[in-house]
């Protein structure tokens, strides 16, 4: 059953991601892989997300849920996303103090975080691949000029995202077929 | 006692809810607005009570700004509390996503909407990027970390390996790397 489905997938992805940009490789691979979006809508989704307010992977579920299988679908995708938090923070919570002294989260995620930026990168990648395609020599110059003025202004310029959002689709409204 | 923690827990699903309309950009103006409203206006926790809980609120697997608000709902209220939190923090964006999704599904094959989105979709790989260089400093405490982060980079371009399996595999290492070098500095 679909809600099943995308509450045990949402659930997978809690819990192997710390939060915001870490889960996007995640949904990234496990949206594409059950046919529930294509590459170029998890950037939809990435930049919806970015403008609206709320936790990225909380986002991300409930438009990868409506997609699927409409208001129920995003519950499920929602509650899913928010197991772990209902599961092993709140036990945290209740052995607080006796966390804090554990070194164990600590030594994981030594490893995780490494594995996150690797993942990062891929995702980077293959975003790259799929959205910079076009007609030029295999590439989209309208799509090339957003990407780089969009690098400009949140790297060099320091601009907060969601108005180098609204550049890049003046950009693409005015360049891109 | 017991009035007065109903009394909390509604206080903290209202608050929060009004919290969860203005969550903008990670989770810092969560914690900025928690800081405001219950360390300096309400006084219920105390500045480093709070700092806990964004700090193992990110060392815990899931949302960060859900994790930290379930424990300060805990903290203040019980499991009533925490539920009241989470609840309160996650409906608002929650609703307005569903609508969204719905404007998205009607708008996205209307010609004007979709180059814009073309434009927006190249932003992304920046937008990503950005994020990266933020979180890559804290993540890289040493060589050792440059080579995981580089098999990972790997295992993702040319294996069908699944991510969650690339993350364990990631916890894994972390504990035995940490378990070396512990007992290495005991020696």
């Amino acid at each position: 059953m679909i809600y099943i489905e995308l509450f045990l997938t949402f659930a997978m992805i809690g819990f192997t991601s710390f939060g915001g940009m870490s889960m996007i490789p995640l949904i990234n691979q496990q949206m594409v892989s059950h046919n529930w979006m294509s590459i170029g809508e998890v950037a939809d989704i990435v930049a919806i997300a970015e403008m609206t307010p709320g936790p990225l992977g909380l986002n991300c579920a409930t438009f990868a849920g409506t997609r699927a299988a409409g208001t129920l679908g995003a519950a499920a995708a929602s509650l899913g996303v928010l197991a772990p938090t209902l599961t092993t923070t709140l036990l945290v919570g209740m052995f607080m103090a006796r966390f804090k002294q554990s070194h164990i989260m600590g030594d994981v995620l030594y490893g995780i975080r490494p594995v996150c930026i690797g993942m990062i990168t891929a995702v980077i990648l293959q975003q790259i691949m799929e959205n910079y395609a076009g007609q030029v020599l295999g590439i989209s110059p309208g799509a090339l000029c957003s990407g780089l003025v969009a690098a400009y202004l949140l790297i060099v310029r320091k601009w907060e995202v969601p108005p180098v959002i609204g550049i890049s689709a003046l950009i693409g409204l005015l360049l891109c077929r | 006692m017991k009035n007065n923690r109903s009394q909390r827990t509604w206080d903290i699903f209202v608050t929060f809810l009004r919290f969860g309309c203005f969550t903008f950009g990670g989770g810092w103006s969560i914690v900025a607005q928690i800081q405001k409203e219950y360390v300096e206006k309400k006084k219920w926790i105390t500045g480093e009570e709070l700092l806990d809980f964004t700090s193992v609120g990110r060392s815990v697997p899931g949302l960060m700004i859900g994790n930290a608000s379930l424990l300060f709902g805990y903290h203040c209220a019980g499991v009533p509390g925490a539920l009241a939190a989470l609840a309160g923090i996650c409906l608002p964006p929650f609703l307005l996503m569903i609508g969204i999704t719905f404007i998205y599904g009607l708008v996205r094959d209307n010609l004007y909407v979709a180059r814009a989105m073309t434009g927006v979709r190249a932003a992304v790989a920046p937008i990503i990027f950005s994020a990266l260089l933020k979180l890559f400093r804290p993540a890289m405490k040493d060589a050792l970390c440059y080579v995981i982060a580089a098999a990972a980079l790997m295992l993702c371009l040319f294996t069908g390996l699944s991510n969650v399996l690339i993350v364990l595999l990631g916890a894994l290492a972390g504990i035995l790397i940490m378990e070396v070098k512990t007992r290495r500095d005991l020696h």
